[in-house]
Parts: C-alpha cells; sequence; structure tokens
C-alpha cells in the first residue's frame, strides 16, 4: 500500500507539471491546442491506416507527391517532377536535394525505395502491401526470393524509377499514401518495435512527445525545406477527450481547434457568433446499406429499389445533425468524374410498398440486417428499422465487431443486409466503382456480389485508359447501371464540421485526407 | 437486530418487487406508446418531457416513457432467469462439494477458486463478444460467470447441515446418497439460497445493466434500461433527463431484490 | 509454513496455466480471422496468405497454443490489431492511470466504509444504525455506471468543478474514485458493522467497557483490529480487482486506463489485447491473493497448516 500511495502521488505531480509545460499562458501564440476522443492507433507509416494515424503521420513525414491543400490534386512534395511513359508502366521521379530528416540527414531517393520494400517485407505485417505488389520483382521480394525490389531503381540518390508489371494510371496516387513516405532506415532498425514511438521523418513537424492515451505534441522541424513552413511552432493534442468534454474545453477557450459534439451541434448552428467559426468539407466517402444480389429476395432488382424507396435518407442525416449530405449514387460530390446528373431515389413508401407487393415478398420475411456495434451506427440502423416497419418489413439488427462483420460480408450467400462505408484512396471512380462492384472483388469488397456483364466491360475498358475525360466518361455509364440495379441503398456522404477559435486562421480542410496544419497560424489572444 | 425493522425491510423489498412484475406483465397495457416506434419528430435532438410524454423523447423519437415499461419486462426476465442458472449451478457444485467431501470437494473448489480469479466484468465482456449477442448468450454468460459465489456459500451451509444429527442418521441407515441430500440436505440449505436467490439477482440485474450500457446487452430496438443509458450519454448537457429516467428504474429495481435479501439474511441471524 | 507457500504457488501457476488456456481458446473459436483483423478492408488475398504464415496460422492448434504461451511467458503477448502496438507495453503504459484511480477509491471506500461502519456498530439498534445501514443499502444499489453519470452531470456540467472526463491531474481523479469508491464503502460499512456488533458482544470488550475504560479507547485497541481482518481480506482481493481495470467506470471517465483498453479490445474483437487484458488481471489476482495469504501468515502464525488452501 505505502509504495502504490507514493507511485501515485508521483504520478499526480507529473500530470500537473506537463499541464502546465504545454498549455502555459506563455506560449499560447504559435501552438495549437487540439483534443481527441481517441489514442492514435500509429505513428509508423507502414502501419498507419485510419484517419488518426495518417493526420499525425502526414506532418511528420513527407511523400514523393502530395494532394493540394483543400483539393485531390497531385503537388510536388520530395519529388519536384515526375514523368509517365505512355503505356503507364515505368515512372520517374527526380527528387528536390534540400529535404532534410528531423536528424538533419539529407533525404535520397533510396529512403523512399526502403519505406516501400519496407512495406512489401511480410514482417512488417503492413497493410499497404497490395498498393506495391505490381511493382516488378514485388513478388519475389515479398516471398523472400530476393534482396531488394527489382523494379525500384536508384540511378542517382535524387532520381527514383518505378517499372510496374501492369499498366496503372494510378500509380503515382497509390505514392501519395504515407505508406510510401521517405524514412531514415538508422532510426526505423535502432528503434525496431519501438519505431513507432521514435519516429523521425522529414516532413513540417518533428514528434517531441507521446505519452499514450494522454497527450502527444508535435515541435517544429528545423530542418524543413521550406524555411515558412510551418506557421506553428508546435501541435498539442489532449488524447482520451470525449467528443462533449472537447466541446466544453472548446467553449473555454482552452482548445483551438474542436470538433462539434452531437448533441451541440444544433445550438452552434442556432448561434451565428458560432457557426461563423465553423468550417466543413464533404468527404470523398459513401455510406450504404448493402444488400446481397445473390440471396432471395434480393436477387429480385424490385426488391432493392422498394428498399431504396422505402428508407428515409433526411431523417438519417437529421440523425447525424445534418454531418451528411444525401446520397443519390456511389460517387461523392467533389470526386473528379462525379456526375451531377444522377436522381437517385426519393423517400417514397407509397412507391415500396407497391413495389414489394408486385415482388410477392412473403409476409413471414423477416431480414437481418448486420452493422458495427457503434452507438453512432446502431441509431442508424434503429433508424432503417423504424423506416421498414412502415412499409410492413420487420427488420432484425446484429450488430458484431468490426472483424467478424468483414469476416461474414465476405462469404457468399450469408449476410443479406449489412451497413457499411466506404472512404476513397486515391480521387478516381475506379478506387469506388471497380472495387466495389466488379466481379473480381467478390470476396473481398464486392460483399453485394453484384454482377453485370456491362458494367464489367465498362469497368476493364477504362482501367488502362490515362486520358481522364474517357476515363471518367466510360465511369458514369457504368454508374448509371449500377444505381438502376440498386445493389445497395445510397444513403449519404459524410460532412466533416470543425469549428475554430477567432485566433486560428490558415486552415484548410480536405475532402480526402486530414489537414496537414503547416499553414495554420495562431495569433496572439 | 429488532424483528420489527426486519419485517419491514422484507415487506417493502417484496413491494418493489412485486410492482415491478405488474408493470413487467401489464406492458403492453401500461404503456401509452410503441416503444420501437417513432413518435415524435426529435431526431437528432430529443424532446423534453412534456404532458404528451411524460419522460421526454429521444434521439430516434421514441417515448422514453414506453421504454422504461418495456424495459422493465426484459430487465426483469433476464434477472430472473440468470440468477437461476447461477444458483442451480452454484447450488449443484456447493451441494455436490460439501456433501461429499475429500477428492470431490477438493477438486470442485479449486476450480471454483480458479474462476473466482478471473475477472468476471472481462470475462463475460470477451465472451458475449466472441459468441452470437443474444438473449441467450447473455444469460448463459451471466450464468457462467456468477455462480462461484453461490456454490462457496452453499458448500459452507451444506457442510454445517450435513454434520446434523438426523443427516448423520440417515447416512448411517444406509439411504443412497443421493437420496439423503436431496431429502435432507437440501431443505436445510434452503434458506441460505433464498437469500442467496434475491442478492442474486441483484446482482445479475446490475451486471445485464452494465453489458447493456457496454453496448453488449440483448440487441436494439428491445428497450433495455443499460442501453437507454449508453444511447443518453452523448446528450448529458442538452438532455439530461434521458439518462436520469432508466437510472432511476435499474436503481429500484437493484434495491427492492436487496432489501428482500438482506432482509432475509438478517432474519437468519 | 513453506510448505504452505509453495502451495500456493503451485496453486497460483496452476490458475495463470487455466487462464492462459481459456484466453487462448477464446481467442481461437472468434469467428473472425486473425490475419483479416490485422489487415483490414482492403486486403487481397495475397496479402492475407503473407500475413497467415506469418502469425503462424497455418501451424496445428496445439503448436499455436504452445507459441503463444512461450511467446507470454517472455513478455510477448502480440500486437494489437487496432492500435498496432505492443500488447504488454500497451497495458504498462495504461496500469498507472488504473493505479491512481483504484487506489484513491480504495482509500474513498475504506475511509466512508470504516466511518460509517463503526457509527452504526456503536449506536446499535438505535435510529441512527438504521439510518446508516439503510443509506448502504443505497449506495450498494446504485449501478455504478448511473452514478458516475449523474456526478458528470452534476459536478462537472452544473457545477463545472470537475473535468468531465480523462485524467489530467489531481482533480480529475475525484469523480471517478468518489463513483467508484462510494458503492464500495457501502459493502465495507455493512460488513464492519456485523463484525463490530460481534466483537463488541464478547467478554473480554464488555471486561474492558466494565474496567472503566472509555468508548473510543476499547473500540480502537480492543474491538475495531479484531473486526477489521475480515473488511481488510475483503479489501485486498478488491484492490487486485480494481488494479486489473475498472470497466464501467473508466468507460464512463474516458480514463485511460486497462478497463478502457479491455473495453476498446472488446468492442473492436481485438483478440491479442483481449487476451491480454485478460492474463494480466489473473495475474494480479493471483498475486494478491499470495499477499493476503502472506500477511495473513504474518499476523496469525496459528493458520498457516490448518488454512490448508
Amino acid at each position: 500500500m505505502p509504495s502504490l500511495l507514493f507511485a501515485f502521488l508521483l504520478l499526480l505531480s507529473g500530470g500537473c507539471r506537463r499541464t502546465g509545460a504545454v498549455a502555459g499562458p506563455a506560449n499560447r501564440a504559435g501552438v495549437l491546442h487540439l483534443a481527441a476522443a481517441d489514442d492514435i492507433p500509429t505513428l509508423d507509416p507502414a502501419l498507419g491506416y485510419d484517419t488518426a494515424s495518417w493526420a499525425f503521420e502526414q506532418m511528420i513525414f513527407d511523400t514523393l507527391v502530395r494532394y493540394s491543400a483543400g483539393g485531390v490534386e497531385l503537388r510536388p512534395d520530395l519529388a519536384t517532377a515526375w514523368e509517365a511513359s505512355s503505356d503507364s508502366r515505368r515512372f520517374s521521379f527526380h527528387l528536390r536535394r534540400d529535404a532534410r530528416f528531423s536528424t538533419g540527414r539529407p533525404v535520397t531517393a533510396g529512403d523512399v525505395k526502403y519505406a516501400v520494400q519496407r512495406v512489401l517485407d511480410p514482417k512488417t505485417r503492413s497493410q499497404g502491401m497490395a498498393y506495391f505488389r505490381n511493382i516488378e520483382g514485388a513478388r519475389a521480394f515479398t516471398r523472400g526470393r530476393a534482396a531488394d525490389v527489382r523494379g525500384i531503381e536508384t540511378p542517382d540518390p535524387w532520381t527514383l524509377v518505378f517499372r510496374l508489371r501492369a499498366p496503372d494510371p494510378l500509380f503515382v496516387e497509390k505514392l501519395a499514401m504515407p505508406f510510401a513516405a521517405a524514412l531514415a532506415r538508422q532510426e526505423v532498425e535502432r528503434w525496431g518495435e519501438d519505431f513507432a514511438r521514435h519516429v523521425v521523418g522529414s516532413g513540417p513537424f518533428m514528434l517531441q512527445e507521446w505519452t499514450g492515451g494522454q497527450r502527444i505534441v508535435l515541435k517544429r522541424n528545423p530542418y524543413y525545406f521550406a524555411p515558412s513552413r510551418p506557421r506553428l511552432q508546435a501541435v498539442a493534442e489532449s488524447l482520451g477527450v470525449s467528443e462533449e468534454l472537447q466541446w466544453l474545453r472548446f467553449e473555454a477557450g482552452e482548445l483551438d481547434l474542436g470538433a462539434i459534439a452531437p448533441a451541440e451541434f444544433p445550438y452552434v448552428m442556432k448561434t451565428p457568433r458560432l457557426k461563423a467559426l465553423t468550417k466543413k468539407i464533404v468527404t470523398l466517402s459513401v455510406n450504404y446499406l448493402g444488400m446481397n444480389c445473390q440471396m432471395a429476395p434480393f436477387d429480385d432488382r424490385k426488391v432493392r429499389r422498394a428498399f431504396n424507396y422505402a428508407i428515409n435518407k433526411q431523417k438519417l442525416v437529421a440523425l447525424l445533425n445534418g454531418r451528411a449530405m444525401p446520397a443519390r449514387g456511389v460517387l461523392p460530390p467533389g470526386l473528379p468524374g462525379y456526375d451531377p446528373t444522377i436522381r437517385g431515389y426519393p423517400y417514397d413508401p407509397a412507391k415500396a410498398r407497391q413495389l414489394l407487393a408486385e415482388a410477392r415478398v412473403p409476409q413471414s420475411f423477416r431480414p437481418v440486417l448486420w452493422l458495427r456495434a457503434d452507438p453512432t451506427t446502431l441509431m442508424l440502423g434503429q433508424s432503417v428499422q423504424q423506416d421498414l416497419a412502415l412499409v410492413g418489413i420487420a427488420l432484425d439488427l446484429k450488430p458484431v465487431a468490426w472483424g467478424p462483420l468483414l469476416e461474414a460480408v465476405r462469404q457468399p450467400r450469408t449476410v443479406e443486409l449489412f451497413l457499411f462505408g466506404w472512404e476513397a484512396d486515391f480521387p478516381d471512380p475506379e478506387n469506388f466503382l471497380a472495387v466495389l462492384f466488379s466481379k473480381k472483388q467478390w470476396g473481398a469488397n464486392n460483399d453485394t456480389f453484384y454482377f453485370n456483364p456491362q458494367v464489367e466491360a465498362l469497368l476493364a475498358e477504362a482501367a488502362p485508359i490515362a486520358d481522364r475525360e474517357e476515363r471518367y466518361r466510360l465511369y458514369r455509364q457504368a454508374q448509371r447501371i449500377i444505381v438502376s440495379d440498386a445493389p445497395w441503398v445510397f444513403l449519404f456522404h459524410p460532412v466533416t464540421y470543425v469549428i475554430r477559435q477567432p485566433w486560428v486562421h490558415g486552415l484548410v480542410l480536405n475532402p480526402m485526407r486530414p489537414a496537414r496544419l503547416d499553414t495554420v497560424v495562431v495569433a496572439p489572444h | 437486530m429488532t424483528t420489527e425493522r426486519i419485517g419491514s425491510m422484507k415487506i417493502i423489498g417484496a413491494a418493489m418487487v412485486a410492482s415491478l412484475a405488474i408493470v413487467a406483465l401489464l406492458a403492453p397495457w401500461l404503456a401509452p406508446h410503441d416503444p420501437t416506434a417513432a413518435v415524435a419528430a426529435t431526431f437528432g435532438d430529443p424532446g423534453r418531457p412534456s404532458l404528451a410524454f411524460p419522460l421526454g423523447t429521444d434521439a430516434l423519437g421514441r417515448d422514453v416513457l414506453s421504454r422504461i415499461i418495456w424495459g422493465a419486462r426484459i430487465s426483469l426476465s433476464v434477472g430472473v432467469a440468470a440468477m437461476s442458472l447461477t444458483l442451480a449451478v452454484g447450488g449443484l457444485i456447493g451441494l455436490a462439494a460439501g456433501f461429499f467431501g475429500g477428492m470431490v470437494d477438493f477438486v470442485l473448489m479449486r476450480f471454483t477458486d480458479m474462476m473466482l480469479t478471473l475477472p468476471a466484468l472481462l470475462l463475460a465482456m470477451a465472451l458475449i463478444s466472441v459468441l452470437r449477442p443474444g438473449l441467450l448468450t447473455i444469460l448463459l454468460v451471466i450464468g457462467l460467470v456468477s455462480w462461484t459465489q453461490v456454490a462457496r456459500v452453499v458448500r459452507a451451509e451444506t457442510l454445517s447441515v450435513s454434520q446434523r444429527e438426523f443427516v448423520v442418521a440417515a447416512r448411517a441407515l444406509g439411504a443412497g446418497s443421493a437420496r439423503v441430500a436431496m431429502r435432507h440436505v437440501l431443505p436445510g440449505v434452503m434458506p441460505v439460497i433464498v437469500v442467496m436467490a434475491a442478492l442474486g439477482t441483484s446482482g445479475t440485474l446490475l451486471l445485464d445493466a452494465g453489458l447493456s450500457f457496454l453496448g453488449l446487452g440483448v440487441p436494439p430496438p428491445t428497450p433495455s434500461w443499460g442501453r437507454m443509458i449508453e444511447e443518453a450519454t452523448a446528450y448529458l448537457r442538452t438532455a439530461p433527463w434521458l439518462a436520469t429516467f432508466p437510472g432511476l428504474a435499474i436503481f429500484y429495481a437493484v434495491l427492492g431484490f436487496n432489501l428482500l435479501g438482506y432482509g432475509f439474511l438478517a432474519a437468519r441471524r | 509454513m513453506l510448505s504452505y507457500l509453495a502451495k500456493r504457488l503451485v496453486f497460483g501457476a496452476v490458475v495463470l496455466l487455466g487462464t492462459s488456456l481459456l484466453t487462448f481458446l477464446i481467442a481461437f473459436v472468434v469467428p473472425a480471422d486473425p490475419a483479416v483483423a490485422m489487415a483490414g478492408a482492403k486486403a487481397d488475398p495475397q496479402t492475407l496468405a503473407v500475413i497467415r504464415r506469418q502469425l503462424g496460422l497455418d501451424l496445428p492448434v496445439y503448436r499455436q497454443y504452445l507459441n503463444y504461451l512461450d511467446r507470454a511467458l517472455h513478455g510477448d503477448l502480440g500486437r494489437s490489431y487496432i492500435r498496432r502496438q505492443d500488447v504488454a507495453r500497451l497495458i504498462v503504459r495504461r496500469f498507472p492511470a488504473t493505479v491512481a484511480l483504484a487506489v484513491c477509491a480504495m482509500t474513498v471506500a475504506l475511509v466512508l466504509g470504516v466511518a460509517m461502519g463503526v457509527a452504526a456498530a456503536l449506536r446499535h439498534d438505535r435510529a441512527a444504525d438504521r439510518m446508516l445501514l439503510g443509506a448502504s443499502l443505497l449506495l450498494i444499489s446504485t449501478p455504478v455506471f448511473w452514478l458516475g453519470t449523474l456526478l458528470l452531470i452534476a459536478g462537472g456540467l452544473y457545477l463545472r468543478s470537475f473535468p468531465l472526463g480523462g485524467f489530467d491531474g489531481a482533480r480529475s481523479l475525484v469523480l471517478p474514485a468518489l463513483t467508484l469508491g462510494l458503492g464500495m464503502a457501502g459493502y465495507y460499512a455493512r460488513l464492519l458493522q456485523a463484525n463490530l456488533v460481534e466483537v463488541l458482544a464478547q467478554d473480554y470488550v464488555r471486561a474492558a467497557w466494565a474496567k472503566g475504560l472509555s468508548g473510543a479507547r476499547v473500540l480502537l485497541r480492543h474491538a475495531l483490529p479484531n473486526a477489521a481482518l475480515p473488511l481488510l481480506t475483503v479489501a485486498g482481493l478488491d484492490l487486485a480487482g480494481l488494479l486489473s481495470g475498472v470497466v464501467l467506470t473508466e468507460t464512463v471517465f474516458d480514463w485511460p486506463g486497462i478497463g478502457r483498453l479491455a473495453y476498446e479490445a472488446v468492442f473492436n474483437l481485438d483478440i491479442p489485447l483481449i487476451m491480454g487484458t485478460v492474463l494480466f488481471s489473473a495475474l494480479l489476482v493471483v498475486v494478491a491473493n499470495l499477499a493476503v495469504d502472506l500477511v495473513y501468515v504474518w499476523l496469525d502464525p496459528r493458520i498457516r497448516p490448518a488454512a490448508g488452501v
């Protein structure tokens, strides 16, 4: 007992000291104070594959290319220029010579090659492996038959060449993912499994402190190649702070940027002073209710359309406090190739009842909707349940954890209905239509087991075409057929809202990635 | 303790439990609305208590009062059923260990000790998440993790009852073991089982509510008090009544069974 | 005495072995492929195959278990699916927050419980006794997550004097420690009161009263030490339980401790983390049991052979 008590006292004093150092009034300007509900899964670019990890990885690391601040155009980062061969199989990059890691060492082509090889190494267990398997020699390397990936060449320290097995017009987009961020090999090998907590990169910020579940602090990287960036001295995020608490801290002026707690959202929107401080962006993602096209009665298009008419999307948006826009098709607005002329399915329970009657759906029909067990998803599921009850369908909910849900939907003829979402990895219709509706993705991402030979042909035709307008034309045709076949109930596109303090300037939200914060300014206040 | 007070504890407890049972049985007639349908358009912005909806409406537009009334049904059935399972498993193990003694006792009690070591809530959570969530799973899991205390108490009681003269005599006369255990020992152990039943129900009620609060209870839209509190946590500031009323309901039920249990316990002293 | 302790040690080891087998079985029957859980939604079959081999999932079950046991003995509990970090390190990093909460809650429970128990025993069978016992019953009957929620509303939202969650200095400990401590105080009060009433009725205490010793003195010197022993046993084991994580309270208060970690693990079906937290809490309870045994032996050497177990 006494020793425990002592440990506890130590802990308390430690806690207080840290708080003072970060939140002290003296250095309020130049330091951006944030909070998040959950800890960050990792800072290791090979391992992170979620918004929270990427938000910090993007600030600490550089990739060859990255997206424009508020858009999805590729911009130079470590590479100043790049060329693609006409068959989209060979890509060369010219690196800038003034980039340095936060240790002071210059960044070279070998550091990017090392990072990609590390992702391809099975010992790393990276989720990014699939994006680089198309590189020549990647398979042999993964199987341990080669010490190097043959298709990645570094003719000199400032030039990097990738050769691919099959044409891929989207390959450069894959290099904009943090998986391909330049890594300092020495530091990675020095820390091993613990690298995630001692990351070293060449981005605008560097890691100063990360106390698991409590706090993370980034400070500026003195060696960053753009001397005017970042415009902040530091970013300090408190972790494990619920959305409700974040809101109160924001109101007290302790946070410079905050999420808006769901319950507070109506109040913020009704208060002009607060509303003026909000920023929003429609994300490149879509939430949907998938219907298994191989399981009766969902093999009947009439039933699938009836569900589209029966479900009240405006109500779902209201449940999300307006933080979503109703979907009319698969592709989100803001995605290159988006088709504004698609009308989708309005809320029309009478029409739904009529279609169900035509399809002769039996009275005893009691479908089961599989969904994740988190509170928000469960609320949406219960709303769908209420809507379907109004057209005479008794829906059961089956809440499960993410892993088993994923496992189950991939089995043929197992899950008839499921609530899912999809976020773009790169800004192209291919990343939605081919990944989610091609027969090649049965058992992987096409979990409705949808198949339409016309769509399949269009997808195959579009894939290798480098000319954007031509691709988009074909994808628009494919999307029209998909919407008319209705393998999904197209629900909504989530909208991100943040609120800033009046003294925070220069924040730009990105529809696909977390904001990089290197342009943000915190004025004295 | 004075008999007067023990009596009043039991009576108050019994009255509380009985009132709950009546609400649970008559839920379809008592509840003013369908507990799962949207009866007010308060989507994403829960409604305050009003004349039409005395306890307000939740974020899905459902009547909170109706949900609490129907919730009594599910909570009581889970509590009582899980308690019965707990008693059956714990009672049999305790009886066997105390009655047969020796090796049987040693093995059963070491096993009980081991189960006591495991973190009950954590184990229940792990099991439910792995198995299919549903009423039956929850009953089984609660039963599985909470029988150990019953086994210990019943064993101790069996030991003392077994040493009484009539039991010793019955065994000496050559009556079958099972027969002696059932005819002579079980009735002697019965009072302690009654106490454990009442206290056990308050325990299973709390465990069930806790699991529901963690999102591991009976799946929605079945109204459950614990889940109602969980769903209310997002609205603590803007709609504090949402979390208050279902909590009062759990508190009332648990208190009723506790009064009953401690009343019986005090009467035995 | 040594053989008694040796027996206890062997029993502890058996419990841990049993727990490891149980957690391994849970992981084994889980309807999710660990490779899928690790590789995520977007992985293709080749990636999955590679990861499966890497995790040793192609080996026979008993080999997998022995591997798991071997790694666990070396402090390697695997890597969390969701957090992508070493499970043992995650647990160790979360432990201080749980220790702080557990110690504070136990302090609240003991101080309040002893005060209530002593007061009730001294006023045995009077109105005050009934009120105190009634109050303890109310405390026992309050669901901890509801009490936590109410305290958040009252202390955090209306009074604004306490943070609404998270672990950030001494002030943030007050509400969760009260939430957790109050219910336990109810139990301790009842336990102590019952024991004290018994002890106070015994001859040597009566004799002490008769000798004209003051009430407080009799209580403190003679009655309390005897009546407190069972309470300390219970409290010691309870403390071990608290240290292994208090899921509900930590969830209500967003407390960065073991319990919240376990909740997240279950919620995400993060198997290595579930196995790790269950194993860790079993270890704590085993150690606490041994400690309580030692204390007993130390306090009362007569117990040792007779206790047997």
